[in-house]
């Protein structure tokens, strides 16, 4: 293997609680979350002599897993999405025993319910990323992030109210 | 609904990350981005256009071109490969750029829309031009050969006639060249303008 290949499969190891993290906000089966997992890695991989260490790892690594994120469209297969989706309810409803992480479970569900911006911009929120940093990754004023973020989090609440996700 | 208090269950909660990345996921099979589908699809016609310019090489002892002819054939066979040469650069560049996603959002799609957008033009534009130098060879045998049945033709049909020819092909193959264009990639730019909008809505 390679040394940078080494490099960056460490680096990638490292921090791939991110990539868990930005699959899951965008996708919301099993299948398809593996399939951006998947492609979040490869594009990584591909950027990867663009990143010259100049910022650290990890925020190089939020703005190409999001960018992937944001342009990812689910395969046109109605038939998979439909049985995973079910399945994944059933782990969610059995296996989720702890309060918080059922919590975070119905967090997932309700930002599906988003666009793909305002799930980036839930996203790097809950990263505790500042409104600047947001406005960085995005490539929008702070002014208009700040706005966006607020506006996102009403959305979010009222479809959690829908729900009746119970937070 | 207290965010501060989920946004600290988030960065406490189990992030399902007990696999290890291995080198086998470095190499990864069909891509799903609009930039992928673009990517691949650009890929396959640089395939069919080097294969057709190489059949095209092989045209006059296909066709047993007279000396006079070939040396024509050359002419305008040399230009058209001068001209794909140039157009496959651009293609190329704007290819091999399109892999860092290192950019802002949106910086990083507004690059890639505008980008694509005008390759799409350069795409049509070479098809046009190539269309054109066919066009014009194939006036220029229609010229250069004397026999009877050229004769007999260039005497019954009017010079207006062998215009509006050559005008009605070249909007023909402009409309294959357009509904090819849309047609590929037409949807996957509409999507990236979907995303770009929510992007800029204020």
């Amino acid at each position: 293997m390679l040394d940078t290949q080494k490099i960056f499969l460490q680096q990638i190891n490292d921090n791939k609680g991110i990539i868990h993290k930005v699959a899951k906000m965008y996708m919301d089966n099993t299948l398809d979350q593996e399939d951006l997992f998947q492609e979040i890695v490869m594009q990584l991989w591909k950027a990867y002599p663009s990143f010259k260490g100049t910022s650290k790892f990890s925020t190089w690594m939020y703005r190409v897993a999001l960018n992937t994120a944001i342009l990812f469209f689910k395969k046109d297969n109605k038939k998979v999405d439909k049985v995973s989706l079910n399945e994944q309810v059933e782990i969610a409803d059995h296996n989720d025993s702890h309060e918080k992480e059922e919590k975070i479970a119905y967090l997932y569900k309700a930002v599906q319910e988003l666009n793909q911006i305002e799930k980036a911009l839930i996203f790097l929120f809950l990263e505790n990323q500042s409104h600047r940093e947001i406005a960085q990754n995005l490539g929008i004023s702070e002014v208009n992030a700040r706005v966006k973020l607020n506006r996102t989090k009403e959305k979010l609440q009222q479809i959690i109210k829908k729900n009746s996700y119970g937070f | 609904m207290d965010f501060d208090k989920i946004k600290d269950e988030w960065n406490n909660g189990d992030t399902d990350s007990s696999n290890e990345i291995t080198a086998k996921e470095l190499k990864v099979k069909e891509a799903q981005t609009p930039i992928d589908r673009i990517r691949r699809q650009m890929k396959h016609e640089f395939k069919y256009q080097i294969l057709s310019l190489v059949i095209l090489a092989f045209v006059p002892k296909l066709f047993h071109l007279s000396p006079q002819l070939y040396t024509t054939y050359l002419v305008f066979y040399g230009i058209v490969v001068a001209f794909c040469t140039h157009y496959f650069y651009k293609f190329y560049t704007f290819y091999k750029h399109s892999y860092d996603l290192s950019l802002d959002s949106r910086k990083n799609l507004f690059w890639f829309y505008y980008e694509m957008k005008l390759n799409i033009e350069l795409y049509k534009a070479l098809n046009y031009i190539v269309a054109f130098i066919m066009l014009s060879f194939c006036a220029t045998v229609f010229f250069l050969t004397k026999d009877d049945l050229m004769k007999k033709v260039l005497e019954r049909i009017s010079i207006i006639y062998i215009a509006l020819n050559a005008f009605v092909t070249i909007l023909i193959i402009g409309l294959i060249t357009e509904f090819w264009a849309r047609f590929y990639y037409g949807k996957h730019i509409k999507k990236l303008k979907t995303v770009i909008d929510s992007l800029d809505e204020e």
